[in-house]
């Protein structure tokens, strides 16, 4: 196992967890990129040089960072030895996994953090259309309450017109007009004929059995 | 206004006039029901009444033209029961009638029970003359009529009074003049039946001197036909304010007042020519029937207005409109008296006189003619008027009537008054 090169060890290791490699995402530094279950995965492979080119730790964490609007899980793979200098919590602070290797094994010193990505803008359908339609509706009810209130207006004018017309001392009621009222049947009064329009029978007729009749009347 | 919010729907106008019978509920407005008072017994013998489907015993209303058989049958057949405005006890074939067109005026207006309708608060109007024995039937014939209690209450008024009721005066003397009889009827607040004073003479009487005088012109064949005979009398008759002085006015210009009759839709035309003054007699027979121009025909055969006695009444037949008036206003208080002559009021289509344009001079209406003869006895301040609606005012008092009285003032066979309950 161990005479194999450690990026086709790494790549094993993920395929063993399921993962597929896929190409990297464009401007992605070099390693693998793969897909494991529903989420994108790139690893960055340093080997034993990294211990002679000290600047090249950093670099490969800030490539990594930069591939955070791409990928979900971002590793970086490096020799056991490396763990020993670097700390720990550097990785967690910036979401990134470390794998160290030997030559016998490979281990997850830090897991990664999965960065959710940001998609497309989600698009409002018709949005603009929509505005439109509700604007024309807020118009036409706008309107109608123009129209509503000039008829309103016009109204109160009318009804100001006849108070002002109408005697502020209400008009006694004849008793003429008082006749006998019946219970029991609530139906609506129908219109009466022209004759009975001020005649003074009325009142003479329902008076019928509470007075003495007249002594002349044969 | 507050109303009798049932009664304003349910009151209901029966008038029995001598020629129409006027009827319908409160809801009909200004114009009621009318068909002729009068019945027609079909000939059950006859190959036509077997022939198709069983009939009533008795036909009213419009149906009867199309019964109608041989003239000399009218005579016998067709009744016409309040001709002359009271119906004798035992004539039962006019109590029928009577009691058919009731029939026929309440089914035309049929409720249903339904709607909170109880029956119908019927009001009825007979001759001011008329005895107790005819209110008597009236209210029987509601009584035995009334199994699908279509009628809640009835009661019986005298046309003078409803008159007055639809004319809208509390005290005046009515003078109502039908087609048989006149009656004159003083009314203050209630009918003052005392007082009333009736006239066996009516518009019959000037149909009967129209046919006289159509006989003297030439046109006897004419004289058969009543119809015809009502048509030329209001056709060509006036009302003189003085017979004497339009007698001589028309010989003066006998083209002015020359009175001629085209019968439509036929080729008969009546011209009395020369006799065309004869036409103020139509008028002048109905108001006064004393001078002495009748007399000739009197001589001549024309009955003579006799006076009568139907009940306890003296129908008088020669009193003229005048003499008749102050008689029934005499029988009055004396402080009365010059109340009820401020309001006389005619009603009925025998005061129907016209004045063609252009004879003012001679020719009065009725309202003027009673004046004049009242003036003539030296009653000088009165008022004489038609009433509003002469066809309908009796109908209008009933509904008016009908509608006010209170429900629970009973009828009272002394005053002839109040309700006569049928349905609970």
């Amino acid at each position: 196992m161990t005479d194999l090169p450690i990026e086709e060890r790494v790549l094993h290791y993920f395929l063993a967890m399921g993962a597929q490699p896929v190409e990297s995402p464009q401007n992605a530094p070099t390693g693998l990129s793969l897909i494991l279950g529903q989420e994108k995965v790139h690893v960055v492979i340093l080997n034993n040089d990294v211990f002679l080119l000290g600047s090249k730790i950093i670099e490969s964490i800030m490539s990594l960072i930069s591939l955070r609007d791409s990928v979900n899980q971002l590793y970086l793979a490096a020799p056991r030895l490396l763990g020993t200098t670097v700390e720990a919590e550097i990785f967690r602070s910036h979401g990134i996994g470390l794998l160290l290797y030997d030559n016998r094994r490979i281990d997850e010193a830090v897991a990664p953090q999965t960065f959710r990505l940001r998609g497309p803008e989600p698009t409002i359908p018709n949005q603009g259309e929509t505005l439109l339609n509700e604007l024309a509706a807020l118009k036409s009810m706008y309107l109608q309450m123009e129209r509503d209130v000039s008829k309103l207006r016009e109204e109160l004018r009318g009804y100001q017109k006849i108070m002002n017309s109408i005697s502020s001392v209400p008009e006694r009621i004849p008793s003429s007009s008082l006749l006998p009222q019946e219970s029991g049947y609530a139906g609506p009064s129908a219109e009466l004929p022209s004759f009975f329009s001020n005649n003074p029978w009325l009142e003479v007729l329902s008076k019928r059995g509470r007075e003495e009749a007249s002594p002349i009347a044969g | 206004m507050t109303t009798d919010n049932y009664r304003s729907h349910y009151t209901f106008a029966m008038d029995f006039g001598t020629s129409d019978f006027k009827f319908g509920p409160i809801t009909c407005g200004e114009t009621p029901k009318i068909v002729n008072n009068r019945g027609y017994f079909p000939d059950r013998k006859s190959i036509m009444y077997r022939a198709f489907e069983p009939t009533a015993d008795i036909i009213v209303g419009e149906d009867i033209p199309q019964y109608l058989q041989s003239t000399e049958e009218l005579a016998t057949r067709l009744v016409y029961p309040m001709r002359n405005g009271v119906i004798e006890k035992g004539d039962e074939t006019a109590w029928q009638v009577v009691g058919a067109l009731s029939r026929f005026g309440l089914t035309l207006f049929k409720h249903e029970a339904n709607n909170g309708f109880r029956g119908y608060y019927v009001v009825a109007s007979l001759s001011s003359v008329s005895p107790r024995y005819m209110y008597e039937e009236l209210l029987d014939i509601f009584k035995e009529n009334n199994q699908d209690g279509c009628v809640q209450a009835v009661t019986v008024i005298p046309q003078p009074f409803a008159v007055a009721i639809g004319h809208g005066v509390t005290t005046c003397v009515v003078i109502e003049s039908g087609h048989g009889n006149s009656q004159i009827c003083p009314i203050s607040k209630y009918p003052i039946r005392a007082a009333q004073v009736a006239l066996n003479r009516g518009g019959g009487d000037a149909n009967t001197i129209t046919s006289e005088l159509l006989k003297d012109a030439g046109y006897s064949d004419l004289t058969k036909e009543e119809s015809l005979i009502r048509k030329v009398k209001e056709s060509i008759g006036l009302v003189p304010a003085d017979l004497d002085t339009a007698i001589q006015e028309t010989k003066r210009a006998p083209r002015k007042y020359r009175a001629k009759y085209k019968v439509p839709g036929t080729r008969v035309e009546i011209d009395l020519e020369k006799n065309s003054w004869s036409r103020f007699l139509i008028g002048e027979y109905v108001f006064n029937p004393n001078h002495e121009i009748f007399e000739s025909y009197f001589g001549r055969g024309m009955p003579r207005p006799k006076d009568v006695k139907m009940g306890d009444i003296i129908f008088r037949g020669m009193l003229d409109f005048g003499d008749a008036t102050i008689a029934s206003v005499e029988r009055c208080p004396v402080e009365l008296q010059p109340l009820l002559y401020r309001e006389i009021l005619l009603s009925g289509g025998n005061f129907s006189w016209r004045v063609p344009e252009g004879l003012e001079k001679a020719a009065v209406d009725a309202p003027t003619k009673v004046k004049l003869l009242l003036r003539d006895k030296g009653i000088r301040n009165v008022s004489v008027k038609m009433t509003k609606s002469p066809q309908f005012s009796v109908w209008h008092g009933c509904i008016i009537y009908g509608f006010a009285v209170p429900d629970e003032y009973e009828w009272d066979w002394q005053r002839l008054e109040g309700w006569m309950k049928l349905s609970d």
